[in-house]
């Protein structure tokens, strides 16, 4: 009994202890639970800037990627995937991304290392002169000064020790400032380069995106045949009754008839510039008889306001796949018929690039921006049309700055 | 002379033109025949469609413009499914005189086509109003200045009809049309110009520059 209440007390006693000693975790969670909160508030609440952010440090990246590929004689290819949207999406996409992370991880790595390494090299240089110049005024030498990690205090060492200097910057200058150089260059590319990992979420999101195309490729296809269906097919049926009616009345009313004749030609007029819309809108012919780069001069050559265009080196001009060309030029029509209509603008800008396995588009302007693909259908159907191939859109409109529109095709070779 | 693949067209056409009393000299089905034919026959004039095999993409506009180099002034009519103001100005650039380019809707209006073909024919001018509204939009800027009237007369002219079509079309009387006309020249700063081609010329060359 005895034992049994002091067993008790012993436990309590050490249950008192302990929760005592959960206070040290406890009291800073209290503390720490409303700056949590805040500062995830205030992360949601700021991150649709994120994309702004990223921009200029991805911008850094590349400058460094290109830099090291120089040094290491082979090119470092970004990682990135193209952007899929803009605002909150493609922010969250950014976070989730850990081309994000690894940039922010070299930014962090390259900038200390990246200074020491630099003033290192630099410093090296004079130090040579300067210690093999040490022993003929090591005299007027501050007191304690040092060659060699040696303090000069006497001859000997003032004739002895700065050589012994000389030679060991000479040894750093010569075998690890170049490796220096590679390090870092191997560093960006560790860090900045394509990963595993990387490719595999590359496959990832082209399986994402296919599932998207189809859709939108099917939504093509849909709008296509109700074009056909309900316009030009019911102009010809209108057109073929008229004809039938012309003729059961031809001998009864002459007069009737021939308006019926008349009014069959007006419907079959009327299907054929149906017609031609339709065909436009799925391949306009000027891209057969012309190819791409015919297509789009003709194209600026009809603008009320000057185009520049600029197809590269010619090889934009190089044939892409149809359906490729066709929504290029469809992108540029489109674009430059918001041009026309809209922005106010004096001057536009097309510019046409053939990468390697894409096709990018780029239409610009000096209007008045502010344009809002929720808005215009314009900017929708280039959206619809560009996601149907799997390509990417991006609009930069802000107001008064002129509308920037980037489109990449990826086109198999 | 017609240059055109579409069997059921071509034969549609030839009935047409020999029903209206023409000859046709000379039929081609495919782009590498016709340019020989062109030269060979000498045509009052040519009806060609732009696409023609093998490559169906632009021989019969090909075909003409050297035909044209060749042969300046051989009046070619040209018939598209589709029009392109660049292939107008590709036509215009080796002169006005007698160059037609026309949707090949057009022919289904018969009177129409015939009274285009025998001003092409004549040395005259026959454009597409489709071609002409493409060039109007691109000189949008100074063509703001016109009255809504004036810019009809202007696009009428500049499809080739004389002073009598345009008054014929707009119901108004011709001394009304020469009114507007002297405006348009006035307002866009072309030297003024008696009646007929030349006219049509200038505003052609001012559209087209």
């Amino acid at each position: 009994m005895n034992s049994g209440v002091g067993r008790a007390v012993r436990r309590s006693a050490g249950a008192t202890r302990q929760l005592v000693g959960a206070l040290r975790t406890a009291l800073p969670a209290m503390a720490g639970l409303a700056p949590l909160l805040a500062g995830l508030v205030l992360m949601v609440v700021l991150l649709p800037w994120l994309p702004a952010v990223v921009r200029p440090l991805r911008a850094l990246a590349n400058a460094e990627r290109r830099r090291a590929g120089r040094v290491l004689g082979r090119e470092i290819p970004a990682p990135y995937r193209p952007p899929r949207g803009d605002g909150l999406g493609e922010a969250v996409r950014l976070v989730r991304s850990p081309d994000t992370w690894r940039d922010i991880a070299w930014m962090a790595v390259h900038g200390f290392t990246g200074l020491v390494a630099a003033v290192l090299a630099v410093g090296l240089w004079p130090q040579i002169p300067y210690s093999l110049s040490l022993p003929l005024w090591w005299w007027a030498a501050p007191d304690g000064s040092t060659s060699a990690f040696v303090t000069l205090d006497s001859w000997s060492r003032a004739l002895t020790m700065p050589f012994l200097q000389a030679a060991l910057d000479v040894l750093l200058l010569l075998w690890l400032v170049p490796r220096l150089a590679r390090w870092q260059a191997r560093l960006a590319e560790a860090l900045l380069g394509p990963t595993h990992r990387s490719l595999a979420e590359r496959v990832e999101e082209l399986t994402e995106t296919r599932a998207e195309a189809l859709e939108a490729h099917g939504a093509e296809l849909r709008r296509i045949e109700r074009d056909l269906h309900d316009g030009t097919q019911a102009q010809l049926v209108a057109a073929a009754l008229r004809l039938g009616l012309a003729d059961r009345r031809f001998d009864a009313d002459p007069d009737a008839a021939r308006t019926l004749f008349l009014e069959a030609r007006e419907g079959v007029e009327e299907a054929l510039t149906q017609l031609r819309t339709v065909i436009r809108g799925i391949y306009p012919p000027i891209l057969s008889d012309r190819g791409l780069g015919g297509a789009l001069r003709a194209l600026a050559a009809g603008q009320p306001i000057p185009i520049d265009l600029d197809l590269g080196d010619g090889d934009a001009a190089a044939r892409a796949p149809a359906a490729v060309e066709a929504a290029a030029y469809f992108v540029v029509a489109e674009a430059l018929t918001n041009i026309a209509r809209h922005s106010g603008a004096r001057h536009g800008w097309v510019t046409v690039r053939r990468e390697p396995g894409r096709l990018t588009v780029g239409v610009r302007d000096d209007g008045k921006g502010g344009a809002d693909p929720a808005r215009g259908s314009g900017l929708a159907g280039i959206r619809r049309r560009v996601a149907a191939l799997d390509g990417t859109t991006r609009i930069d409109s802000p107001d008064g700055g002129g509308t920037t529109l980037d489109v990449g095709l990826p086109c198999g070779s | 002379m017609i240059a055109e693949d579409n069997v059921l067209l071509r034969e549609g056409l030839v009935m047409l033109l020999t029903s209206d009393g023409h000859e046709v000299v000379a039929v081609a089905g495919a782009g590498p025949d016709v340019l020989p034919a062109l030269l060979e026959h000498r045509p009052d004039a040519a009806v060609l469609d732009v696409r023609l095999p093998p490559g169906f993409r632009d021989e019969g506009l090909r075909a003409a413009v050297e035909a044209r180099k060749r042969l300046p002034g051989l009046p070619v009519l040209v018939l598209s499914q589709y029009v392109e103001e660049t292939y107008a100005a590709e036509l215009l650039a080796g002169g006005a005189e007698g160059v037609g380019y026309l949707l090949k809707d057009r022919v289904s209006r018969v009177d129409e086509f015939l009274d285009a073909l025998s001003r092409v024919a004549a040395g005259g001018t026959a454009l597409d109003p489709e071609v002409v509204s493409q060039l109007m939009t691109t000189r949008r800027d100074p063509l703001q200045a016109l009255t809504p009237r004036e810019r009809e007369v202007l696009g009428l002219m500049a499809q080739g009809f004389d002073n009598a079509t345009i008054a014929a079309t707009l119901v108004i009387t011709e001394r009304s049309v020469s009114k507007h006309i002297g405006a348009v020249f006035a307002k866009l700063g072309l030297p003024p110009t008696d009646s007929g081609h030349r006219r049509v010329l200038a505003v052609l060359a001012y559209l087209n520059s």
